[in-house]
């Protein structure tokens, strides 16, 4: 989770808000490996572009509580991936995670991180 | 006719083709034998064995226990190898991880204000310094503004904004370098009271060099910043945190 520990401070955003639209397909055939985002703002083949390499993460809540990387215990997961290309013409975008989506995710939201930093 | 030239070859010392005669025997080399050496045919290796005096021996009679089992068996001395490779002296692949030094960014240089966008400190405006030896950039907040340290950070984890601060006149103490920053492992006692897996994380505590350090160069760059016009912006500036907002595209932005 990328909320401040400290007490007063506002969260900050540090990352590119899609969507999962649904896995690379073909019209009968989907293939769950490669995930299909829809970053919101990118029109196009060069907002796209801007993406690629980019780290992306899936974050989704629990019921148990699980360990996580700054110590403590906490309810939200994550599936960390990262965009491999784009798709099409219109700014999807294409990205491939550790372990493929789950179904569940499809609509939901995808954070798109703002490194490894190419500016 | 073969047998006399064979008969007369067969004088002790004499020369055979020009070359000295060796002895016989695979495994041992004579010590004096004068250069060049004929290769004798059937010798599998040339060269790799060492030159002993005695005769080593391969196998050794080794005695063993049960009633019917002969007493005793010749094992070898050394083991033949469990494996034997199909190609010797495979091609490694080159491991490029020992020289991880990336060149910089050009949009990154000395005293540009750049936004840390991962880590504890992401979003804050930081002031880079240069790149050290590993490739890593050395950056601080200045602490006093923002409570960012003398940090090594990767340029990946970096957004280069177009301000730049001239800090070429200052002097980045020398001694500021990756070994500085180098974690240093908590040596264990090899009898630990207590359970081996408990955790003691000890929180960090900046050593007085790096409280030292970090106000000496924070000196230098505030006094870099208050010769501009702009001083008091720019104070407000790295002591404000960057974050996205509503219609705000990191693809769209200009930094």
């Amino acid at each position: 989770m990328k909320v401040e520990k400290k007490k007063v401070t506002k969260p900050i955003r540090l990352y590119a808000k899609a969507v999962f639209t649904g896995y690379k397909r073909g019209q009968r055939a989907q293939h769950e490996k490669t995930a299909l985002l829809k970053v919101d703002g990118a029109k196009n083949k060069d907002d796209g572009r801007y993406y690629i390499g980019k780290r992306c993460a899936y974050v989704y809540k629990c019921k148990k509580k699980t360990p996580c990387s700054y110590g403590g215990k906490s309810k939200l997961r994550v599936i960390w991936g990262k965009v491999t290309r784009i798709h099409g013409n219109s700014g999807v975008v294409r990205a491939k995670f550790a372990r493929s989506l789950p179904p569940r995710a499809m609509g939901r939201r995808v954070r798109v991180m703002m490194y490894p930093s190419r500016i | 006719m073969v047998e006399e030239k064979s008969k007369e070859a067969a004088k002790p010392g004499t020369v055979r083709d020009g070359k000295p005669k060796k002895k016989k025997g695979v495994e041992v080399k004579v010590k004096k034998t004068p250069k060049p050496k004929t290769i004798k045919p059937g010798t599998v290796r040339y060269g790799k064995r060492k030159k002993v005096g005695e005769k080593q021996k391969i196998f050794i009679e080794k005695p063993i226990g049960g009633e019917k089992n002969g007493g005793t068996r010749m094992v070898r001395v050394k083991k033949l190898p469990a494996y034997y490779a199909t190609q010797l002296n495979p091609k490694r692949r080159t491991k490029h991880t020992k020289n991880r030094f990336r060149p910089l960014r050009s949009s990154i240089t000395p005293g540009t204000v750049c936004i840390l966008v991962a880590g504890p400190h992401r979003g804050k405006r930081v002031v880079f310094l240069k790149q050290l030896a590993r490739g890593l950039c050395l950056i601080t907040g200045p602490f006093k503004i923002n409570a960012c340290p003398l940090r090594r950070v990767n340029q990946i984890y970096l957004i280069a904004t177009a301000t730049k601060i001239d800090i070429s006149g200052c002097d980045i103490p020398k001694h500021i370098n990756d070994e500085y920053f180098r974690r240093v492992k908590v040596k264990r006692a090899k009898k630990e009271e207590g359970d081996i897996f408990e955790q003691k994380k000890e929180k960090y505590v900046p050593s007085e060099q790096r409280k030292k350090d970090q106000a000496v160069v924070d000196k230098l760059i505030v006094s870099a910043i208050k010769k501009r016009e702009d001083k008091k912006m720019l104070f407000g500036y790295l002591g404000s945190v960057f974050t996205l907002r509503n219609k705000m595209y990191p693809h769209r932005l200009s930094f």
